[in-house]
């Protein structure tokens, strides 16, 4: 009797388990087939000679010491780092509003700010184009009042920086309203009630409990803009370049394979940087869910 | 042209008798210092927030559309100097975007499909069980967003190449299935993690069979989930270019690879205003049909490890 309830245990665990694994196997396949698989094809050929297949560093060298090619890569961390700064700092406060304002105002924003995350990516940054360009709308309402304003945004850093922020600062606060949402009024009132300010329940409560959301947005914002393409292809300038746009020219235009394979990786280290803090934040997240 | 320059001396002449009136309240509002002492610091500076936020995000989206039904608009204008749907009629006239319309239809629908197939399973197996490796497989379906997409794109592309996968739909699919994995496992995956145990149980207790009671009990519940995920699956199919052009070598034409070309080289700021808006309508449509599951929660949900 004993015995055939451990075997009936044992045959129900082992069917739920090949259940589990055939179930997920096959999306993971896909993932290792189309993804992990060409990574490390591609991590490979990056230390291949292009003509040879011999081991070298140079495909990598071209990419630190040709000056145009180095110029792209800080001017690529110049536009990332101000997008993700500008875009937390405006999200976190916008998320604040959002959470411990309620209006009529405060909930009209709060559903407006779901659109821009569906607005396909060329459309946002055509419309961006059609107001910032040299005969685009702010032109010609300067015009109205007699002054030729002339922006200088297209080709230019502020223009990529100002198309980054209208897509990731909705995100960005998207994901903090999230966050701030999951923390019941119960806690702020307890701090206010021992007699907190408002600047203390907000370092000492409200921060503390909101700031994995806010390490969580700022990767996604740093992951996504690192390899960005299409708003530098539409509006960015032939030098510098944008990362994403490099890598399509050398893969594209030059159809140098190896040396697009060394600056896949060179974005995937700066990329992967940010995956590690991300992950780290996660995980640690469900530690403290655990208990 | 006429009915225009019938119309702003109109309104300047009823503006300037409202003014020497004195009386309408809309236009007492309308002086910023009136407002401000009418309505408070507070509310003021929320009306404020309000104007910038819709200036900012909404403000070029509307400009597009006004240029969408602007037959002639030159540079000093503000408004078109006439409207009408002249360059909607050129843009269906153009056969090669119509057919990217509808490539773009056909490769949404059956990325979706396909995903749904692969991914849905894997986020019920990651909700529900618990087995050695479901965090490094949960983990894996973020090496699909945790990179550039682009470095992922030319990195498959080579070896496209080798299996002549280049500039086929297979090859497109594919490619668009990449982007939308995570979430579509993710997503669903706290979805179905959200629906308790104990009503399953329940339904396993009447009778109901296991198949019976994921179809009646856990997949309704997790409904939400799954749709929010579907529907951006959808759309991000519809909006990817980069890779379609990438992949696709011009054989493969889907509407925004048609759009980046008429960015790039178009006469008139009109053709790709009304393309734009083409594009926007199937997600205006799709958030339209799912408002109801569309919130902060709902959406962030798929970028945490939950």
């Amino acid at each position: 009797m004993d015995k055939n309830e451990g075997e009936y245990h044992m045959s129900k665990r082992l069917k739920q388990n090949l259940a589990a694994y055939g179930m997920v196997i096959p999306a993971f396949l896909v993932v290792m087939l189309t993804v992990t698989y060409p990574i490390i094809s591609a991590v490979i050929q990056s230390f291949q000679d292009e003509k040879t297949g011999a081991f070298t560093l140079d495909n990598y060298a071209y990419f630190f010491t040709e000056p145009a090619q180095l110029k792209n890569l800080l001017f690529t961390l110049f536009v990332v780092f101000v997008t993700v700064a500008i875009a937390i700092v405006v999200a976190y406060l916008l998320a604040l509003y959002l959470r411990f304002t309620k209006s009529k105002i405060a909930k009209t924003i709060g559903t407006l700010y779901l659109v821009p995350r569906f607005v396909p990516a060329m459309c946002a940054v055509y419309a961006m184009i059609t107001i910032i360009r040299d005969s685009g709308l702010i032109n010609r309402i300067g015009l109205l009042f007699g002054a030729n304003i002339k922006l200088g945004m297209m080709y230019h850093a502020s223009g990529i920086i100002t198309m980054n922020l209208w897509f990731n600062i909705p995100f960005a606060a998207m994901m903090i309203t999230a966050g701030l949402g999951a923390i019941p009024d119960s806690i702020i009132e307890g701090a206010r009630d021992v007699g907190a300010g408002k600047f203390k329940t907000f370092t000492s409560m409200i921060l503390p409990l909101s700031i994995k959301d806010v390490i969580i947005a700022a990767t996604f914002v740093f992951m996504t803009n690192v390899g960005s393409f299409t708003t530098p292809y539409l509006m960015g300038g032939n030098s510098p370049k944008m990362l994403g746009i490099a890598l399509f020219d050398q893969f594209n235009k030059y159809l140098a394979y190896n040396r697009s394979a060394a600056l896949s990786v060179i974005m995937f280290l700066i990329c992967s940087v940010s995956a590690g803090v991300y992950i780290y934040t996660n995980l640690k997240e469900q530690d403290w869910e655990k208990q | 042209m006429n009915r225009g320059g019938q119309f702003i001396p109109e309104s300047m002449e009823t503006r300037e008798i409202r003014k020497k009136r004195g009386g309408n309240l809309m236009f007492k509002m309308l002086n910023p210092r009136r407002f401000y002492h009418a309505v408070g610091k507070k509310k003021f500076l929320e009306f404020l927030l309000l104007a910038v936020f819709i200036l900012f995000f909404y403000g070029p989206l509307l400009n597009m559309l006004m240029l969408a039904f602007a037959n002639e608009y030159s540079v000093p204008n503000v408004l078109p100097q006439e409207w009408g749907f002249k360059w909607w009629g050129y843009v269906f006239s153009q056969k090669s975007l119509v057919s990217s319309i509808v490539q773009s239809f056909v490769i949404a629908i059956v990325t979706t499909i396909v995903s749904m197939i692969f991914c849905i399973p894997a986020a019920y197996s990651i909700a529900r069980f618990k087995y050695r490796g479901r965090k490094i497989f949960m983990l894996s379906f973020l090496l699909t967003n945790a990179f550039p997409k682009l470095g992922i794109y030319t990195s498959i592309a080579v070896l496209f190449y080798k299996y002549g996968l280049m500039g086929t739909y297979v090859g497109v699919v594919i490619i668009h299935m990449i982007n939308s994995m995570m979430f579509m496992v993710w997503l669903p995956s706290s979805a179905f993690r959200s629906v308790h145990r104990q009503q399953e149980e329940a339904a396993r207790d009447v009778g109901a069979g296991p198949i019976r009671t994921f179809f009646k009990v856990t997949l309704p519940m997790a409904m939400p989930g799954i749709a929010v995920a579907t529907l951006y699956t959808f759309l991000g199919s519809m909006e990817e270019a980069q890779g379609t052009m990438l992949v696709g070598l011009a054989k493969i034409q889907t509407m925004p690879v048609a759009m980046y070309g008429i960015v790039l080289d178009s006469s008139a700021v009109q053709i790709g205003a009304v393309f734009a808006i083409l594009l926007i309508i199937p997600s205006a449509v799709m958030i339209f049909l799912m408002r109801k599951y569309i919130g902060p929660e709902a959406i962030s949900g798929g970028f945490k490890m939950k």
